[in-house]
């Protein structure tokens, strides 16, 4: 369990290089891959708690979150048909009329980190653009960020356009941003709202 | 590449003045020409001889007429700075022109327990507690006593008070004795700790504070605290307590002249005894009785800056106070009146700034509300720190290359400088869900926990056991 004990730390330490040596010497010495990428994922587990627990800071995060990515690449030609890394895909982006994207950012770069696809639509995103993506990439989460009061009701017209499309039991809709609250989740028909990054990965990965 | 660039000018602090250059002479020449005209009552023999050979004009016995010229010549022996050392005799404060140091008060009467929220007498164990709060807390960089301890032999509890400061902190102290006696084995406590009086005066880690009755009225004890002092080279502060509208005029200017001509008389015969002793005066100035309520006030916003200006013009180092307040309890009041009066005294410079995290006028104190402050202090020692605008902080090349669209977060650059940027220890930060998710604590709630966590995992450095011995001989003799 050393090696796992090792990848641990280096995913903390957000150390690519390290992470993809100890990836690296895990299959050449014969350990199944997916179980090298357990490790990696239940150590970015670990990064989430800390993040959301203010124990680390976003920079050192987003640095983990990288080395993870390193390690997955890494491991990808080594993992079986859909086994190990992807928990599924998540349309992401900044609804219409909306130009902020930090949270948005933090939340793409953290679940990536974490095993999603991610297909970051951007800012300034229209309903149209995020049904057109959830069909092209058959996603399983829809995540939407708004910081003004004003472009928040994008996020209901969102989801009242994947029910109209007749996509909305396939997805599962996030929404986040400095105005949402968990209430307007709600009262807008979205499945959970994420007050920070962490608990946006943290979220989503208990609903796929 | 040449890099030569003609007239540059930094800032490399905030800065505030209430004083011009030519206030601060007008103040300076009424002090002068009380001095020489109305004079001082010094109720001590020692003290009065001395200015009489020195040529001053005696009268009625004890009423001393000083010549402005005997003013200017102390003015030209008095150390501008003073350097503190702590407990062991490592440099610790540069006392003196524009550095701030902040430290406790003394001499509560009440606490405010933090363990039970009721306000109480003070007692020895309070110190104890105090003193081991001050040791862990960044901020603080000296200590006073805190409290008066109610369950000790009252004749003696200056004594018990300096033990107990000398054993639990390494910070340097300000103590204060009631009589003349008490300064004598404050300072004996402290030569024992030091490895000598030598030792002390070359390293000195402890400053008598001596208060006076008015500027223009002396009691004996400061004089025989200050002429002893004085005599060994010790520092210690000077610091008459005129009332605008009591003991001075109500005016602020006429409360200061009065104030500061005690503070001349006493730095002159400070000179007089010992040519190059030094000398600290007060760092506030126009002190008043509230006409409604009989209390006087320490949070006072307009006794605030214009001593230190004062001071400043003089060339002597400050004893000033902020970081207090009026209020009864550790409340919104209190946090307000600690962050204004410590964000006023960073801003002008008071030097020795004491009283921080006082109570309900300096009659009450509490472990929190010192916690709190030392977080105010945390956030003004970011705040005056100078902005670096530099090449390398303005970092051109890297803006082209992120471009309008790009992002800083996982940038290296951003990964190197993050760490630079202040951040705040119990001042809450975060979004409302985790707030709640940590108990939804206020400011005081969480102060009140890192004061049981500090009592709980802190212990400071011991005297050697020898040294803690005959310190304690000192307070049984």
């Amino acid at each position: 369990m050393t090696q796992f004990a090792n990848m641990t730390e280096a995913i903390l330490a957000g150390d690519p290089d390290r992470v993809k040596q100890l990836a690296e010497e895990g299959i050449s010495r014969g350990d199944d891959a997916g179980a090298v990428m357990g490790a990696m994922i239940r150590a970015m587990d670990i990064v989430g708690e800390k993040m959301e627990a203010e124990e680390m800071f976003i920079p050192e995060v987003l640095m983990s979150a990288k080395a993870m990515s390193a390690g997955t690449e890494l491991l990808k030609p080594h993992l079986a048909e859909g086994g190990g890394g992807n928990k599924g895909t998540l349309v992401i982006g900044s609804v219409h009329g909306d130009l902020h994207d930090i949270g948005k950012n933090l939340v793409k770069m953290l679940m990536e980190g974490s095993g999603f696809s991610v297909v970051d639509l951007g800012t300034n995103v229209a309903p149209d653009a995020f049904l057109a993506a959830v069909k092209e990439h058959s996603a399983s989460l829809v995540g939407m960020s708004a910081l003004l009061t004003t472009t928040m009701p994008v996020m209901k017209e969102v989801v009242d356009a994947l029910k109209d499309a007749g996509l909305r039991d396939q997805v599962k809709v996030l929404v986040g941003g400095a105005p949402v609250t968990d209430e307007y989740a709600e009262q807008i028909g979205a499945d959970a709202y994420g007050a920070d990054a962490g608990s946006a990965v943290r979220i989503a990965k208990s609903l796929v | 590449m040449a890099n030569i660039r003609s007239n540059q000018h930094a800032l490399l602090s905030p800065m505030a003045r209430k004083m011009s250059e030519d206030q601060c002479r007008k103040l300076y020449w009424a002090c002068l020409e009380i001095l020489e005209r109305t004079g001082v009552c010094l109720h001590e023999q020692a003290a009065v001889d001395l200015f009489e050979k020195a040529g001053a004009m005696v009268s009625d016995g004890n009423r001393v007429r000083i010549p402005a010229g005997m003013v200017e010549k102390a003015l030209c022996t008095v150390p501008r700075k003073i350097n503190f050392c702590d407990r062991n005799g490592n440099r610790a404060m540069q006392v003196g022109g524009h550095r701030s140091y902040f430290g406790t008060g003394s001499d509560c009467l009440h606490i405010i327990d933090h363990r039970t929220g009721q306000r109480r007498k003070a007692v020895l164990q309070d110190i104890v507690d105090g003193m081991t709060l001050c040791d862990a807390l960044d901020h603080i960089d000296f200590v006073m006593c805190m409290f008066l301890p109610s369950d000790v032999p009252q004749e003696k509890l200056d004594r018990y008070e300096m033990e107990a400061m000398l054993n639990h902190t390494t910070k340097p102290i300000v103590y204060v004795t009631t009589e003349f006696s008490g300064c004598k084995d404050a300072v004996t406590m402290a030569g024992i700790v030091a490895g000598g009086e030598d030792q002390l005066r070359q390293r000195p880690f402890a400053a008598c504070y001596i208060n006076v009755t008015t500027g223009l009225r002396h009691n004996g004890e400061a004089l025989q605290k200050l002429l002893y002092l004085s005599g060994r080279g010790l520092p210690f502060t000077y610091i008459p307590s005129a009332q605008g509208g009591v003991t001075a005029p109500m005016t602020i200017a006429g409360t200061m002249a009065v104030n500061n001509a005690g503070v001349l008389a006493g730095l002159v015969l400070s000179q007089l005894n010992n040519e190059g002793a030094p000398f600290i005066m007060p760092g506030w100035g126009g002190n008043m009785l509230d006409m409604k309520t009989t209390t006087q006030p320490y949070a006072d916003p307009e006794k605030r800056g214009q001593a230190i200006d004062f001071a400043h013009f003089l060339g002597l180092p400050t004893f000033s106070l902020a970081g207090c307040s009026e209020s009864k309890v550790m409340d919104q009041q209190a946090s307000a009146e600690a962050a204004l009066t410590l964000f006023t005294d960073a801003l002008f410079g008071g030097n020795l700034v004491h009283d921080v995290g006082y109570l309900e006028s300096g009659l009450s104190g509490s472990l929190p509300q010192l916690v709190i402050c030392n977080e105010i202090l945390s956030w003004l020692d970011a705040f005056m720190h100078p902005v670096d605008i530099s090449d390398e902080t303005l970092c051109l090349d890297l803006i082209d290359q992120v471009g309008p669209d790009g992002q800083y977060l996982d940038h290296p650059h951003t990964m190197e400088h993050f760490r630079e940027r202040w951040y705040p220890g119990i001042f809450d930060r975060s979004n409302h869900a985790s707030w709640q998710k940590k108990g939804a604590k206020s400011l005081g709630e969480r102060a009140t926990e890192k004061v049981d966590k500090i009592l709980a995992d802190h212990t400071p450095e011991p005297l050697a056991p020898d040294v803690a011995k005959a310190v304690h001989a000192v307070v049984e003799g």
